[in-house]
């Protein structure tokens, strides 16, 4: 792991030279008051400004709402072949928060594990990650520090944290990192690693909404609790619209279909994105529903956020605090609120 | 930056690119449920009770029991009911037509846990289709069990499944009760009732029986119940479940109950292993 101070100049130089050889996404304005990961273009403003999270979190394009898995093709005498799909070309994700990380980090381990998933790994093998430190909270929403993701630099190739004078900290902390470092207009910095400590000892203290236990007593509170009060309360304004699952950095359930081609010989099988607030979500064949009550189903996202997910892998809460799930809903349902009630709940 | 791809392709291959079965036998059993008999390109190798990801290409992908015994040969038999688009065109191929086929998927049932016991199988409707994976190896080797007993039961005489198959298991020497809810004023020569009805009346060595079960998702509580009743311990009942897998290897998210994936961690369990599991059953 190495070192530099780089000026904002220096980063924006960089990121729009790689730029100009490999696709590089970055958090950009839209709209009134929203971000988005987008192609950094020459004319491209590289942010240094706190913002809100992008709406889609960056884990998404590795997971794109509609991949293609195989494609067919029915020839003359009754056979068909069949060619996979795999997406092996290069990317960088840069101005990646640590929240989002975390979510990368975890969707790495959920699709390494067990039978592995080709087509996300390709991408992932495929792709670079910049990340960017947070020196204030992005909104009132965010709990990141809550759930520990506040600190979390695993899984980026290049880490670059804000200082208070305006200079950027960089630290290079893999080998594709330093491929991406080689020609940078850097100052080594021996004192880097002091430098950081630093500055994440001035980060304002709370950080974003808190939780009034650790997060391993949530697991405990969360767990315990499958008949709760708790469950019906929110999900009574709740439209099983499926959005915080599509905005969750965590969330990676997907629907098979197949797509027939107008030749009616060829075609593809496609995966989207499924969300397990929707109310088919465990239809089976013949109509039974296991989580037919809106209820159901979102002890089953807050459980598997809190307690299935953080039990089987150990690295800590699945939910990364970034707030999306209840900045974006339509009734205003935040699993912040969820968790904290089913905490005041085991305290009574 | 040099694109990383071969070992991805290849766990493509092995992984989502099915295999291509060619039907070799059919039979409508009912009127909504096809019995297929399908040749692959390669054994598939199977336990009892484990499942396949069968396909139409342009059509889709759907799981699917399989239903004979591990023989190790390049067979698969199934039976599909006529419940959607893909199993609704299923029922349209004929013999000679092709299907994709992923798999085998799931833990299925071990032959160990079964052998030295008197042996219950309970199904219900469709049920009887993946336990005959298992209840066709059990005969086979019928001398390594103590009393071998099943109770099928189906909604009424026309919708009874594999009439020949349990014909034979009778003259096998298989204890075999068939029950239809009701008779709906068609020929029935067997009994009528639940299938949990002959549990409370027949001579049962609660210590030495193991019972495996598989039906539409009604019927395991009371069956369980039942069982209980007799002093059959949770560890003794295997349930084999039905979900609706669209990944069949862990990923997709739509089997999963609590931290078990049925696709990987099931079908089949050990019904003591699903306790704290709510929604296992209904």
């Amino acid at each position: 792991m190495s070192y530099y101070l780089a000026t904002q100049q220096n980063i924006t130089q960089w990121i729009k030279g790689m730029a100009s050889e490999n696709p590089v996404f970055f958090p950009e304005k839209y709209g009134h008051s929203s971000y988005r990961f987008a192609p950094v273009g020459a004319d491209s403003e590289i942010q240094f400004e706190q913002y809100k999270p992008t709406v889609l979190p960056p884990v998404k394009l590795l997971i794109p709402a509609r991949e293609e898995l195989l494609s067919f093709r029915k020839k003359a005498d009754g056979t068909t072949t069949v060619e996979s799909s795999l997406d092996t070309s290069f990317r960088i994700l840069a101005g990646v928060r640590p929240c989002d990380l975390k979510g990368i980090f975890l969707v790495d381990l959920f699709l390494k594990e067990g039978v592995p998933d080709p087509y996300y790994l390709a991408r992932r093998a495929n792709t670079a990650i910049i990340g960017w430190g947070c020196t204030t909270p992005c909104d009132s929403q965010a709990f990141c520090a809550a759930v520990g993701s506040l600190g979390h630099t695993e899984g980026a190739d290049v880490f670059i944290t804000p200082l208070k004078d305006g200079d950027l900290l960089v630290e290079v902390l893999t080998e594709r990192g330093k491929q991406l470092a080689a020609g940078a207009d850097w100052k080594p910095y021996e004192d880097g690693a002091a430098r950081k400590v630093g500055a994440v000892a001035d980060l304002p203290e709370p950080f974003g909404r808190t939780f009034p236990v650790p997060v391993e007593d949530i697991f405990n509170q969360v767990s315990r609790r499958w008949d709760s009060p708790v469950w019906d309360k929110h999900v009574e304004r709740c439209f099983s619209c499926g959005t915080c699952n599509l905005v969750c950095p965590t969330c990676y359930c997907f629907d098979v279909s197949d797509d027939i081609n107008l030749d009616v010989e060829s075609g593809t099988r496609t995966r989207t994105w499924d969300g397990c607030m929707l109310p088919h979500f465990a239809v089976v064949g013949g109509g039974h529903n296991f989580r037919p009550e809106p209820a159901a189903r979102q002890r089953h996202r807050v459980k598997r956020k809190f307690e299935y997910l953080p039990e089987k892998f150990r690295e800590g809460a699945v939910c990364v605090g970034c707030g999306r799930c209840g900045r974006q809903c339509t009734a205003h349902i935040d699993i912040y609120d969820i968790v904290s009630d089913l905490i005041g709940e085991g305290g009574r | 930056m040099t694109p990383v791809a071969s070992q991805y392709d290849q766990l493509v291959r092995e992984t989502f690119i099915p295999q291509i079965g060619k039907i070799v036998a059919m039979d409508d059993m009912t009127a909504k449920d096809r019995y297929l008999k399908v040749e692959l390109e390669k054994p598939l190798g199977h336990r009892p009770g484990q499942f396949v990801m069968a396909s139409i290409f342009g059509l889709g992908e759907a799981p699917i029991s399989i239903s004979n015994g591990p023989t190790g040969d390049n067979v698969l038999e199934m039976v599909i009911r006529k419940i959607g688009r893909l199993t609704q065109a299923i029922h349209e191929l004929k013999v000679g037509d092709r299907l994709g086929i992923r798999g085998p998927y799931g833990s299925g049932f071990t032959m160990n846990d079964f052998y030295g016991k008197d042996v219950l199988f309970v199904a219900g409707g469709l049920g009887l289709v993946p336990l005959r994976s298992l209840i066709t190896p059990v005969v086979a080797e019928s001398g390594r069990f103590g009393k071998i007993r099943l109770i099928s039961g189906c909604r009424n005489p026309s919708e009874e499944l594999y009439r020949d198959q349990l014909k034979a298991w009778t003259e096998a020497g298989v204890s075999v009760t068939r029950l239809v809810d009701a008779t709906e004023n068609m020929p029935w020569e067997f009994g009528t009732g639940l299938v949990t009805e002959p549990i409370p009346k027949m001579e049962l060595d609660a210590e030495k029986t193991i019972a495996a079960l598989c039906g539409p998702p009604v019927m395991y509580k009371f069956v369980i119940k039942a069982l209980s009743a007799r002093n059959v311990k949770d560890d003794q009942i295997f349930v084999d479940l039905e979900r609706r897998m669209k990944c069949g290897v862990g990923k997709c998210g739509h089997c999963q109950m609590n931290e078990i994936y049925c696709c990987q961690d099931g079908p089949v369990f050990r019904f003591s292993d699903l306790s704290g599991i709510p929604e296992a059953l209904q």
